[in-house]
């Protein structure tokens, strides 16, 4: 498992003209690495998960997941690459009238058949929701597979989205400060239960928390208008380097 | 399991009003059916647009828009009392009431404002085309008949509606004009009128839209128009006569439909504004005399054509008290009222099949209609003939759904007689043929609006299209979609009264029969049977929408109104 990006752009369409998310963007991700992708609002950390979950096609270059170029599949083989990346947002968007279960369990349908999606979604297989309650029960909320989604706290949807991947079971898990919105007490709980899910897996978070980032993360990726700013080992990272990357008078790009 | 329960009880139920709904496959393909629809298909074109077919269109569409606008400007004339004394807040209940006396006057005046709730209940309830029937046994053949079953339909939903805005209006003006010495007319013409008018004119346009498409099928019993051209035509197998007169019946509602919307568009943002149509309507009379009398000159042309010159007409007056006096008392003798036990059942089971068909029929047509499934779906391959298939496919989904819905439930019960026969099936067919344009299109659209957020993270997990249908559109869209299709099956129990009056079998069927007969008597008792009937369904599905369980069940308003408006029949918002 690997990603490999060339000249990456992302450019979005808007009212006001054309807005570069990333440009040129050169990277290389190996399974299994931890990497962390620092810089200010707007810097294209989004953008650029939404290249490596492949929900969105660069403008311009390629992105190559184990050497395939991502923006050329589609349909069943999009499914396939997809199945194996895991994504956590930065505010979970559960199905709101499902349980808590049902969310866990959407986890499966990268490889459910739809004959098997639609008789889950009256009654699941035995195994299925054993898979889906012991994810809950790792995220602590076995007490809430009952409850609706729209029941539930922010930090309780959050970690109901970390079972979803943790039923998932993908190679690659990516995640969009997954943090951003909740109270610190919450957010170094979650980042605990974040790193354990994701141990064995590769990992790449977009973080705002830069101790977070060098505490646990042995590479940081910084990106600043769209550019990568540096690519270095956290033990490299210097207090000059990130006050850099999060000067103000950001240039142009949002994303 | 509760769940297999009520499933098994839901297909028990259908499997017997299947039964009391006659409905067979057989007839789909007998041969001698499949020939005559085939003759029909082919017979639609061309289309008759022939120098002496032309004027006969004109003329019946001049005649039905004549109808709906006089039959709008009556029902409004009728509405308006109604409306006003059926208002709770002036004469039953609130502060207007809480300081006065208990008095004769006022006990008599509360129970007046409930009798006119009650005539207004009573008057949409029973469906126009009855009372269009009737009116054609007391006034003769021709648009007046028509014309005045639309007002006294619509009256009767604009009474209610009418009541309902001025409910509505907030009370601190009222309670000041009360509290420094105003009567209650007064303090409804400068309390209640100044803040509802806006709204008023928007509702009383919106049911002009309606009255265009009922004015259209009033004809099927021989009140004119559209409806009746229609009717002659399939008679004598004039098939390309069809096609035309069906354009500009669908050309009619269009322009009745934009001509309304951007006037309600300029009334609604003078509600805004606080003054609405009394501004408007100085504005009128003001600035613009001239046009003001080009408006008066066309209404007086309405009524021409609704049929308001013989009126004084030597014998008409006579003869329609002794039709009056014919219909009491009803008959209620047991020996009849065991008779209408079938056709009682047969109606309740139309309007079921009919619903299950629209809903079969609709959802199969909605999942290509709808675009964030099919065209918008970045997934899909992108060579441009698979997407070429893709956008026709789309396309002919979303066309076929309009045709289903712009073609008027009678003219479907007259193509499905063709196919099936005579009886409860063909009337169950075309009520569910009508009913998935109508459901398709609410169902495209519904599914189109569920918050993507949640959708497009199943995307990323890898959930395919039918997937994300499955688990994230369905869920946040099903109940939405429920509420929409009770209401429908509402306004199609109502509909399935009156599909016998051309052959589709239950009450209807009954109800011409005994017309034709001359046995008032008993017309008169299946008129207050289809009222209690339609009257129980509303209590019904209100009882359903009021479970606590049905969460978000409540429509707005807006979007229950547009689902009366593609129905063409009146019902109360």
């Amino acid at each position: 498992m690997s990603f490999e990006l060339r000249e990456v752009a992302l450019v979005y369409p808007s009212r006001a003209g054309a807005v570069r998310a990333l440009d040129g963007v050169t990277l290389a991700i190996a399974g299994g690495e931890r990497v962390a992708l620092l810089g200010p609002s707007g810097a294209g950390k989004s953008s650029l998960l939404k290249l490596f979950n492949a929900t969105a096609r660069p403008t311009a270059g390629a992105i190559r997941f184990e050497g395939r170029r991502l923006a050329a599949l589609a349909g069943s083989d999009l499914r396939a690459v997809r199945r194996r990346i895991g994504t956590v947002f930065q505010q979970p968007s559960l199905v709101p009238s499902l349980t808590a279960l049902q969310n866990a369990l959407c986890g499966h349908l990268g490889s459910w058949s739809l004959a098997r999606s639609l008789r889950a979604l009256l009654a699941a297989a035995p195994s299925d929701t054993r898979v889906a309650l012991a994810a809950l029960k790792t995220v602590g909320l076995l007490d809430k597979a009952a409850a609706r989604a729209d029941e539930l706290s922010g930090g309780q949807q959050q970690r109901v989205a970390i079972a979803r991947v943790l039923v998932q079971d993908p190679e690659v898990v990516l995640t969009d400060e997954p943090f951003a919105s909740l109270d610190p007490g919450l957010t170094a709980q979650l980042a605990d239960l974040l790193l354990h899910v994701a141990q064995g897996r590769t990992l790449i978070a977009a973080l705002h928390d830069v101790e977070l980032a060098l505490a646990h993360f042995p590479r940081i990726v910084g990106l600043r208008g769209g550019r990568v700013a540096f690519d270095a080992k956290a033990a490299e990272v210097s207090p000059q380097m990130l006050r850099e990357l999060y000067a103000h008078e950001a240039r142009g790009a949002v994303g | 399991m509760k769940r297999a329960l009520l499933v098994g009880a839901i297909a028990a139920a259908l499997v017997v009003c299947a039964i009391g709904a006659q409905v067979q496959t057989s007839p789909l393909f007998d041969p001698a059916n499949l020939r005559a629809v085939g003759a029909f298909v082919r017979g639609l074109f061309p289309p008759d647009l022939s120098p002496a077919f032309l004027p006969v269109v004109a003329r019946a569409t001049l005649r039905t828009l004549g109808v709906a606008v006089a039959g709008t400007v009556l029902s409004m004339a009728l509405g308006l009392p109604l409306g006003i004394l059926g208002t709770a807040s002036l004469w039953r209940r609130g502060p207007l009431l809480e300081g006065e006396r208990h008095s004769l006057g006022r006990a008599a005046l509360a129970a007046a404002s409930l009798v006119a709730r009650g005539l207004s209940r009573f008057l949409r309830a029973v469906p126009e085309l009855v009372w269009a029937l009737f009116f054609v046994v007391g006034f003769g053949l021709g648009p007046l008949p028509g014309t005045l079953a639309l007002a006294v339909s619509y009256a009767g939903v604009l009474g209610r509606v009418y009541a309902d805005l001025f409910e509505a209006v907030p009370p601190g003006p009222i309670v000041a004009l009360h509290a420094s010495g105003a009567t209650r007319l007064q303090a409804f013409a400068a309390g209640i009128w100044p803040q509802a008018a806006g709204s008023v004119a928007a509702y009383s346009l919106y049911s002009f839209e309606c009255c265009v498409r009922s004015a259209a099928v009033l004809g099927f019993v021989g009140a004119g128009g559209i409806g009746a051209e229609i009717n002659l035509s399939m008679r004598l197998f004039e098939y390309g006569q069809v096609t035309t007169l069906l354009a500009a019946l669908v050309l009619l509602v269009l322009g009745a439909d934009a001509f309304s919307r951007a006037l309600r568009g300029r009334f609604q943002r003078n509600a805004v504004h606080g003054s609405g149509l009394l501004r408007d309507a100085l504005e009128l009379r003001s600035a613009r005399r001239g046009l003001g009398l080009v408006w008066l000159a066309l209404l007086l042309f309405a009524f021409q054509q609704a049929g308001f010159v013989g009126i004084a007409a030597a014998g008409l007056w006579p003869h329609l008290g002794r039709f009056a006096a014919q219909l009491f008392p009803p008959d209620l003798s047991p020996a009849f009222l065991a008779t209408l036990v079938t056709p009682l059942w047969q109606t309740v089971a139309i309007s079921v099949v009919g619903t299950a068909i629209g809903i079969a029929l609709g959802s199969v047509l909605a999942l290509p209609a709808t675009s964030t499934l099919l065209v918008a779906d970045p997934d899909r391959r992108r060579g441009l003939p698979a997407r070429a298939l893709r956008v026709a496919i789309h396309g002919a989904a979303r066309a076929s759904l309009a045709v289903l819905r712009s073609i008027p439930e009678l003219v479907w019960v007259l193509l499905c007689i063709l196919a099936v026969g005579l009886g409860p099936f063909a009337g169950a067919l075309a009520l569910g043929l009508h009913t998935a344009g109508v459901l398709g299109k609410l169902y495209a659209e519904t599914l189109e609006e569920v918050p993507p957020a949640p959708v497009e993270e199943l995307r990323a997990i890898g959930a395919g299209a039918l997937q994300r249908l499955l688990w994230g559109m369905w869920p946040q869209a099903r109940e939405t979609l429920a509420s929409y299709t009770l209401l429908r099956w509402e306004t199609n129990l109502r509909v399935s009264t009156v599909v016998g009056l051309v052959g589709g079998g239950g009450l209807g069927l009954a109800l011409y029969n005994d017309v034709q007969l001359a046995f008032y008597d008993r017309a008169a008792t299946l008129v207050l049977l289809i009222y209690l009937l339609v009257a129980a369904t509303d209590a019904l599905a209100d009882r359903l929408r009021r479970r606590p369980t049905a969460r978000g069940i409540a429509l707005a308003p807006e979007s229950a109104l547009a689902l009366i408006a593609e129905s063409g029949s009146a019902a109360a918002p």
